[in-house]
Formats: structure tokens, sequence, C-alpha cells
């Protein structure tokens, strides 16, 4: 596949082809769904991973998709997409590949990230509520752990009897 | 009595049938499953998050750990995705290394799961035995890396140390005393018809659904797909060795513990072969400049490597600094446990839910990380 077939179809993309059989996209979040049908059509027919990056300095979140084939092939597409830290809320891609589900629901909690159209954004792996979700830069899990561990008394040592 | 009794019922994680901290929530009426949801965060350790605050050498205790059963494609696929982004090099005798202490994790991880498998069924003799030869594995990690389980041995720019004197012999050995016995397991347990009667069927899945939700591994190589990471993608010297990809056709429990058994075989083939074809001198380890001091070029990767369970992929970003910005790791037990786990179980009888579950060679730390 070439940079100008993908260009051509898909305004507003910028594609990357790296040596080693990589094909780096970067795109705006309402084209996200085109594009990974298009792939899908293509014979990428595997999702990977998707992915989450907090990328505060730039006060932006990206989303990252990777497909691979299921054939001999061994290219990997990676398709990112940047949405901003205050209004974090993106589709889901769950009609498209059923196993994205648990990789949103997973975003969803450690980052805080809305996917519209998944009816599944239950807890997966926390257990009690955090005011700032856990896996983002300006959460300090060190200063976190001190505070809530820290306030609790340690076990005084055991006192020996007298005889 | 026309009236409908659904039940919800908790299964795991203290459970017999169950292997690892995973439970599954059932809704059922009678016998039969209606509904299964996953339940995962047992063992949820936040590990990702905790490599961002380590050095990149610091954070080789905690890669280990995320899966407990075969720890080394964890360190390799971290010291490759480390690699690639620094432009770091490999000695040659340290590819065939790696590939051995691989191969070797990849049959005590199999026989690990053998011994699920077989302790579900009932068949405690062959546990036993996949379980003593799973040690003789461990004591051969012991004298080369000075650890049982968690070897921390494969590091940026080759391994930790060569081998020590005799080890070749000890690895032939120990393979042959092994091997001795696959008549023996084959007669009590793959032959079996009682393994026959209590898998054939069980947990089928269609080739399309399997695709559609991710399978990797074995799941997808009992439905007759050559789907393997080491001859799609080779890794260290895969393409100069010559194996085979098992495969099965029917999807159920049955071909599943077969592709198993027949992966087992094919790894000792690749460990003679790479036994064979490493020299006897040279370097293993790159001599890189003070690890802790280490700055990997901002850049971002996506690597994969076939553990034991299928597809397992690193992504990973880097942005010049001494830590890591961003770990995520693409575990294979993921969509396997979390998205075929309950479209298998759904109009399952409980008695299956096991035999379901182990023949999907899930293991939990991966799923929690």
């Amino acid at each position: 596949m070439k940079i100008k077939e993908i260009t051509k179809i898909f305004n507003d993309v910028s594609v990357k082809i790296e040596s080693n059989n990589r094909i780096i996209l970067k795109a705006p979040k309402d084209q996200i769904l085109n594009i990974l049908s298009f792939f899908k059509n293509k014979g990428f027919e595997h999702l990977s991973l998707i992915s989450c990056v907090d990328w505060i300095k730039e006060k932006e979140f990206e989303i990252v998709y990777i497909l691979t084939t299921y054939t001999e092939e061994n290219t990997h597409i990676i398709l990112k997409t940047r949405i901003s830290r205050k209004k974090a809320q993106i589709i889901s891609i769950t009609n498209l590949f059923e196993n994205a589900e648990p990789y949103e629901r997973e975003i969803h909690e450690l980052f805080g990230i809305t996917f519209e159209g998944n009816k599944r954004l239950t807890p997966l792996f926390l257990e009690r509520e955090y005011k700032i979700p856990p896996f983002r830069k300006d959460f300090d899990t060190r200063k976190y752990v001190k505070e809530f561990f820290g306030s609790i008394p340690p076990v005084p040592p055991v006192k020996e009897k007298k005889k | 009595m026309n009236k409908k009794r659904e039940l919800e019922l908790i299964f795991g994680p203290q459970h017999l049938g169950m292997v690892g901290n995973f439970s599954i929530k059932l809704n059922v009426e009678g016998d039969k499953i209606l509904k299964a949801e996953s339940v995962p965060g047992y063992l949820h350790r936040g590990f990702e998050k905790l490599m961002e605050y380590r050095s990149w050498i610091q954070n080789f205790p905690m890669v280990c750990r995320i899966n407990v059963i075969e720890p080394d494609s964890m360190e390799m696929v971290y010291a490759m995705a480390v690699e690639k982004l620094a432009g770091i090099e490999v000695p040659q005798k340290a590819n065939y290394i790696r590939m051995i202490v691989l191969e070797l994790a990849r049959l005590s991880s199999h026989l690990f799961g053998c011994w699920a498998y077989a302790n579900m069924l009932g068949f405690d003799t062959v546990a036993q035995w996949a379980m003593y030869h799973r040690d003789l594995i461990l004591d051969l990690f012991e004298e080369l890396t000075g650890a049982r389980v968690y070897h921390i041995y494969i590091l940026p720019g080759g391994v930790r140390r060569d081998f020590p004197k005799g080890f070749k012999n000890k690895i032939l050995n120990t393979l042959h005393s092994i091997g001795g016995h696959i008549p023996d397991y084959d007669a009590t347990f793959f032959n079996n018809k009682l393994f026959y009667k209590r898998a054939k069927g069980i947990g089928k899945i269609s080739l399309e659904d399997a695709k559609k939700m991710g399978a990797t591994g074995q799941i997808l190589r009992a439905l007759g797909m050559k789907y393997d990471i080491r001859k799609i993608e080779p890794y260290a010297f895969y393409n100069k060795i010559d194996f085979e990809v098992p495969t099965r056709t029917d999807g159920d429990a049955y071909s599943r513990v077969w592709v198993i058994r027949d992966e087992m075989i094919q790894s000792v083939h690749i460990i003679m072969q790479c036994l064979e074809m490493m020299q006897e001198k040279g370097e293993v380890w790159n001599r890189l400049p003070n690890p802790f001091k280490w700055r990997i070029p901002a850049g971002e990767t996506y690597v994969r490597v076939e553990s034991s369970r299928g597809e397992l992929g690193l992504y990973l970003v880097s942005n010049g600094k001494d830590k890591p910005y961003r770990v995520h790791f693409r575990t294979p037990s993921y969509p396997h446990g979390l998205v075929i786990l309950e479209k298998l179980l759904k109009n399952a009888n409980i008695a299956d839910v096991g035999n379901i579950m182990i023949s999907l060679y899930v293991v939990a730390p991966e799923i929690d990380r």
C-alpha cells in the first residue's frame, strides 16, 4: 500500500511508513471509524491493542490503535488520534472489533476517557474510587500511597509478659 | 413446576476448578449457564504505572512478574522494545541462548498447563508427572540464572551470563528424560478415552468468531490456522531454525490440548538445533555503559513475540528520559479471558466451566497486570 493511496481517500491524515513494515497514521478523532473499517476490509482484521498515552504538557490524550493481519504479512498499522484532556470523549469501535470492549473499559477506568457507544463501561480492575483516574500523569502513586495507607496506624509491638 | 429459577453463582477465585486469581459471575438455571461475566482485578498491581517511576533497567524485576508461569517471554519482549528504540545490537551467541531459554520456558509453561488440565479432569498421575518434569526444567534455570521462577536473565543487548561448564549436556539429559516419558503421557492421558469423552466438542469456537474476538495462539492453531509470530515476524534467529507449527482442525478443548502437546515436541526440536548451531566462544552481552544511566531516545514502538499462550505485544513510549513514558502490554490472555471465555460459557454446563477455562489457557496475572 502506498502513502498516496491512503492520503487520497482520507483528508487530514498524515502517513509515515517505517522500514520495518510499519505504517503510522495520525488522524483526527472523527475519522477513526472510517479508517479502521477501511483497513479491516483490506485484510487488517486483527485488533492487537488499544492503548492510551497521557501527554500532559500538550494537554492531550493520545489513543493508539494497532492493527495486524491474520495472514503471513507482517505489516502493523498504528493509528493515533489526539483528544483534549478537558473533553475526554471518543467514539467506541466495539461494532467493528468485538475485542475492543475490554480495552475501552480499561482505558475508561484508568484514564477516565468516555467511549461513546460502548454499553459496558463498568469497572474492570479497581477496587475503590479515585478522584483522578490513576494512570493519568498528574496522579502521583507514591503520594497517594502515603496519604491513603500511611494513615493506618502501625501494629503495636507485642509486650512481653512479666514473669 | 414451570417456574424458572435463575441463580447467580460466583465461580472462583476460591474454587477447586479455578486456576489462578480470577473469577466468573455466572447466571445459571439448573445446570445451564445463561450468562457469564469475567471478573478480573484480584491481581491488579498497576505495574504499567509503577514502571513509569523506575529506570529502564530497574523495570526488569517487575516485567517478569506479569506472567507468573512464563516470565521469560515478558523479559524478551521488553528487552526487544528497548533494543529497538535505542538501536542496541545483540551478539550472535546471546540470540541462541535467548531462544533456548524461551523454548525451555515454553516447555515448562506447557507442562504446567498439562498439570492444570489433567488435574482438573482427575488424571492425578499425569498431573504429578507434568509437575515433576517442569521441576527438572526449573532446576536448569536455577543453575543458569540463580532463580527458579523469575529469572531476570534476558537484558537489552544480550543475556546476563554465559552457560556454565557442562550445561549443554545437562539440557540434553533433561530433555531426554522428559522425552522418554512421552509414550507414557500419550498412553495415560492424550490417547485416553476418558480424556476424549470429556474434552471432545467442549468449548467449540468457529474460525470466524475467533478472528473477530482477537484470538491468537492455540485457539487459532486448533482451528487449522498456522498463525505463529515466530514464523510471521521472526525475532532472534527463529528464521534460521527448521520447525513446524502444529495444527488441528476442530477448534474444541480436545484439539487445543493436543496442539499444546505437539508444541512441546517442536520446542525440544528447536532447543536441539540451537544447541548444535551455537558456537562455544563469544560474547553474550554487548558491553553497554552503566545501565543505571541509560537514556533511551524518544520514540515509540510496538514489538511482539509468540509466548506460550499467543501473541504477546508491548507498546512502549519513550520521551528521551531515563524512565519509560508509557508501557502497555498486549497479553494473549486478555482477549481470551475477557471476551472469548464469556462467549464460550454461554449455554454450557456448570461442570464444563473449568474445562473450558483451562483449555483456553488463561493465566490471570496477565490479564490484570
